[in-house]
């Protein structure tokens, strides 16, 4: 069943309008906790409380402060916060279009499903021409008070927005420090093997969530007065760099 | 920068065990605030409170429950949620490799990074430089803090990025999202085709900044000039944590901003 739309808009061009409604693509499911008091299972909430006298303090008598150096602060009150707040506006803006692929998964962070508003031949038009040439519209857009930017994109028969995180909120994979290593013909050859020996197609349905089964199993049992077994976090041993190629061929052994 | 270490444990596939950090691929990119008391601007915090005995609950009090009932709770252990799936709180285990663009980006959630801890930097090597020549990419499950997670284990610049994956259970579908073709659109759509090539470019995150951030450096810029900040008592026992260096915080802040238009 399709979700309900969440905000309407349209996307805008050059001389195109594109009217679309976005629609949920991801919703969670999780077992959900709540923090208690130990010795009485009393639910607690978060409160903030003055770091030096440990006392509540009400929302009402909350400020906002940069500090600037210690101890030393710019309060910057809710109305100016307010008066920062973009304009609410219903146009999704393309700026650019990229190849499909260009995009790190790093900066995609969360996907709508776009559909056509009113019947217009735009929507179908946009769809197929995307696929086709095999693109992605970089655009921005406000939406409830945020601006956003984000990678449109068509699938199937829908189309896509994916919300990009601002580049200043990633971490570039070339931060990891990686030291030059030297690989053997045989070592590289055998891994290879071994990687399209285990290779597949992704099924995303069969990976079913497993843990959160055990964890309603656990809760069930525990509401019922069962006693719980407890298992030890297993390690696993490391493999020794002078024992990588053995490894890789025992690897391979088994597998085939 | 400094990359924060968040997990230690093992990437494997078959018989391989690699040694590996997990740090953080996302960061925080909004400007930090302290919350702090009106009347006198001592620095506020965060704590567990207790609305019955109207206390603050320190750490080794609190424990996690499943509501079953109108205030009727199960509680459930770190030990107890480990348990769950020993094997895999402290590995990651690559069942499957896959063609990397296999996955629909729909499924992405959070991305970290992989590092190899002492001695596993030759394994790791070889698993991204085998990954690559194959066009690869790892599906695996692991379990990290309350979670159980199916992760996509890929290689970018050298490095092992970790991305979450949603289970199938929390993709919704797009069926009836849209309609069925409305007849002829090849003319808008060679139209459309042309203005796409006209606009072709390479995907350059950095030009899309956070408006937002960029107004409240510039506000704060503003408020700083025009007036003394405001002084918190002194500090009891409590140190309020923060940048320690003076305006060249905002102006450090400015600066990133500006290069990066």
């Amino acid at each position: 069943m399709a979700v309900r739309a969440i905000w309407k808009g349209y996307v805008h061009f050059e001389s195109f309008d594109v009217p679309v409604k976005l629609h949920t693509a991801v919703r969670e499911q999780r077992v959900q906790f709540h923090l208690l008091h130990s010795r009485d299972h009393v639910r607690l909430r978060q409160q903030m409380v003055c770091a030096y006298e440990k006392v509540p303090v009400p929302a009402d008598e909350q400020v906002h402060g940069f500090e600037l150096e210690e101890g030393k602060f710019i309060i910057v009150d809710d109305e100016e916060l307010d008066r920062i707040e973009p304009e609410d506006s219903r146009m999704i803006e393309v700026h650019e279009f990229v190849r499909t692929g260009q995009i790190d998964p790093v900066y995609l962070e969360r996907f709508y499903y776009l559909g056509p508003d009113v019947v217009s031949p735009g929507y179908d038009a946009l769809l197929e021409a995307l696929l086709e040439e095999g693109m992605e519209g970089i655009c921005t857009w406000t939406m409830r008070k945020r601006s956003y930017a984000g990678a449109l994109s068509a699938r199937g028969r829908v189309l896509r927005l994916g919300t990009l995180r601002y580049s200043d909120e990633v971490v570039p994979a070339g931060s990891v420090d990686l030291p030059a290593i030297e690989l053997s013909d045989r070592e590289l050859k055998a891994g290879i093997d071994l990687v399209n020996q285990l290779s597949g197609r992704f099924q995303p349905e069969n990976f079913e969530n497993e843990h959160q089964r055990k964890l309603q199993e656990l809760i069930d049992k525990k509401a019922s007065g069962e006693k719980i077994s407890i298992l030890r976090p297993k390690r696993r041993k490391a493999t020794a760099p002078d024992k990588l190629l053995e490894t890789l061929e025992a690897s391979l052994k088994k597998v085939v | 920068m400094a990359l924060q270490s968040i997990w230690t444990g093992t990437i494997s596939f078959s018989l391989v065990a690699i040694p590996v950090q997990l740090v953080k691929a996302v960061l925080p990119g909004r400007v930090s605030f302290r919350m702090l008391h009106a009347k006198d601007y001592s620095p506020l915090s965060r704590e567990m409170f207790c609305p019955d005995e109207e206390k603050i609950v320190p750490p080794d009090e609190i424990v996690r429950g499943f509501e079953i009932g109108p205030e009727k709770y199960i509680v459930v252990t770190d030990e107890e949620l480990e348990s769950l799936s020993p094997e895999r709180s402290r590995s990651i285990e690559i069942v499957d490799f896959i063609d990397s663009d296999d996955v629909d980006p729909v499924y992405y959630d959070r991305p970290y990074y992989l590092v190899p801890s002492k001695s596993g930097e030759k394994a790791y090597g070889l698993l991204v430089e085998v990954m690559r020549r194959t066009n690869k990419a790892g599906i695996a499950k692991f379990v990290f803090g309350e979670r159980e997670y199916l992760v996509l284990v890929r290689v970018t610049s050298g490095a092992l990025c970790l991305v979450t994956l949603h289970y199938s259970d929390e993709i919704l579908s797009d069926t009836g999202i849209a309609h069925e073709r409305e007849g002829a659109v090849s003319e808008e759509k060679d139209r459309m085709v042309k203005t796409i090539r006209d606009m072709e470019a390479a995907f350059k995150p950095e030009k899309y900044t956070n408006e937002r951030k960029r107004k409240i450096v510039s506000l704060l810029g503003k408020k700083a000039k025009k007036q003394a900040p405001v002084e918190a008592p002194a500090a009891g026992e409590e140190t309020p944590g923060g940048p320690g260096d003076l305006v060249a915080v905002l102006q450090e802040s400015v600066r990133k901003l500006k290069a990066t238009r």
